[in-house]
């Protein structure tokens, strides 16, 4: 018997990546445009029109991956019960060093709330893009009202991540070898997500 | 922002509408030094032509007609980019040195430098700068290269009323202020370079009566921007401290019993 169980499919894993490196190419190519003090960032693709492009075609592909990745899972994020209730009263447990224990299911409402907010903020920053995209087909007042919203939600979803990478790394060790190997040890499966690994393996936690 | 104006030596018009007689030499004049091509336009029932700043018209007379009672009056304004002295356009260009102020206080441009993001187009408080056909910012920089060899701007040149007055730009307000006229863009967006002596309430020219960056524009750059870098800063430093002060979740409890019990 196998001490591991599945958490991500191959396919749910390399979506992820996509997402993740059309996110950084985003990131990187639209810094110059977020402000001047970042002006040397277009350096890295050749000068501020090329990252534009660049910036545009990273952007197509966010945005659909991304979706994708959110209706994937769309079930199990958008649903709290009572068990993701006492989680989100005590913060998860993270803000206290003694050792929590929740009756959590695949995700807990940290991570459904993540994928929530990535999901809005996808929708907003596609939307929004488009209209910069091509100012001069729109409404002036549309148009300055994306450039802020771009900025807004650019600025809250590089917070979102860089919380993201910390808990999926060095915050909970071991959790990113899901999104690795896509097979986790069943002890880290039965003390992060109990209830989910009864669901899967029919063991009770 | 190496955004300076010295305002002694400021450079700037001043339009007095009620000496314009709408000919539109300036039109041609603009076309002709900047080597412009001519815009295809079509007749729309009015003398106004053409009907909007193109790519290629810097500048144009905007004809303003009224009924009022039977009568109808006819009023002209140049239109330009006003050259404000807290630019819009100059706040929001990710690129250094597409839009810049020359030492005169104008607003100019470098294609060259001008990476089509049009941003400019949204943040201009008049709606002025336009893109040519290979994407690139065009719009009047008050002919920069005759003013800095000592000359005027080929439109007030043309001009044959001294409607279109180019100098030093505090002598010519003090100048138009002495003479009893209404100043329009004396302080707005800290003084714009081109100042007119209207001869009714701006909204009758299609001005905004209190020009200003737009509200969103204002949040984007001088909100939004430093939050968005302090926030992205915040947020590494408060996870760098939850991991040395709380640390990272180690569930290690009674595991390796447990698991021994499944083999």
């Amino acid at each position: 018997m196998s001490n591991y169980v599945e958490r991500f499919s191959t396919s749910e894993r390399i979506l992820h990546w996509i997402v993740t490196c059309s996110f950084f190419i985003l990131f990187l190519s639209g810094l110059g445009l977020y402000s001047r003090l970042f002006n040397g960032y277009f350096n890295l693709f050749g000068g501020g029109q090329n990252a534009i492009l660049i910036h545009k075609a990273a952007g197509v592909l966010f945005f659909f991956t991304s979706l994708n990745m959110f209706l994937n899972h769309k079930k199990d994020v958008s649903t709290f019960d009572e068990d993701d209730k006492q989680w989100i009263e005590q913060r998860g447990g993270y803000l206290s060093r003694d050792e929590t224990h929740f009756n959590i299911g695949k995700y807990n409402p940290g991570q459904k709330l993540f994928a929530i907010f990535i999901a809005v903020a996808t929708l907003i920053l596609g939307i929004t893009g488009l209209f910069i995209w091509m100012p001069t087909f729109f409404p002036r007042w549309i148009v300055q009202l994306s450039l802020m919203l771009h900025g807004l939600m650019f600025a809250g979803s590089v917070m979102f991540v860089v919380m993201h990478i910390y808990l999926a790394t060095i915050g909970n060790p071991g959790t990113i070898e899901a999104m690795l190997y896509g097979n986790i040890p069943k002890s880290w499966a039965r003390k992060h997500h109990p209830k989910w690994y009864k669901e899967v393996t029919g063991e009770s936690p | 922002m190496a955004d300076t104006i010295n305002e002694a030596t400021r450079k700037g018009f001043l339009v007095d509408t009620s000496r314009c007689i709408g000919c539109r030499s300036c039109q041609v004049a603009c076309k002709q030094w900047n080597k412009l091509d001519a815009d295809k336009t079509s007749n729309k029932g009015t003398f106004e032509n053409p009907r909007d700043l193109t790519p290629d018209l810097y500048n144009r007379v905007r004809f303003v007609e009224k009924e009022t009672s039977g009568e109808v009056t006819w009023r002209f304004l140049n239109e330009r980019c006003m050259q404000c002295g807290d630019a819009g356009c100059m706040k929001v260009c990710p690129s250094p040195g597409a839009l810049f102020r020359t030492k005169d206080g104008i607003v100019s441009y470098n294609k060259e430098k001008c990476i089509s993001c049009k941003y400019c187009v949204s943040a201009c408080p008049f709606d002025i700068p336009r893109y040519d056909a290979n994407d690139k910012v065009s719009k009047c920089n008050l002919c920069q290269s005759r003013v800095e060899g000592g000359m005027t701007p080929a439109c007030a040149k043309a001009c044959p009323t001294e409607a279109l007055k180019f100098g030093n730009r505090n002598d010519l307000i003090a100048k138009a202020k002495s003479a009893k006229k209404e100043i329009y863009g004396e302080n707005v967006l800290n003084g714009l370079g081109v100042a007119y002596a209207l001869e009714g309430p701006p909204e009758q020219y299609g001005l905004p009566a209190n020009p200003s960056i737009p509200m969103s524009i204002f949040l984007w750059k001088d909100v939004i921007k430093p939050l968005g870098i302090l926030g992205f800063w915040g947020s590494i430093g408060a996870m760098m401290l939850h991991y040395i002060t709380i640390g990272p979740k180690k569930l290690e409890d009674d595991t390796t019993g447990k698991e021994a019990d499944h083999e």
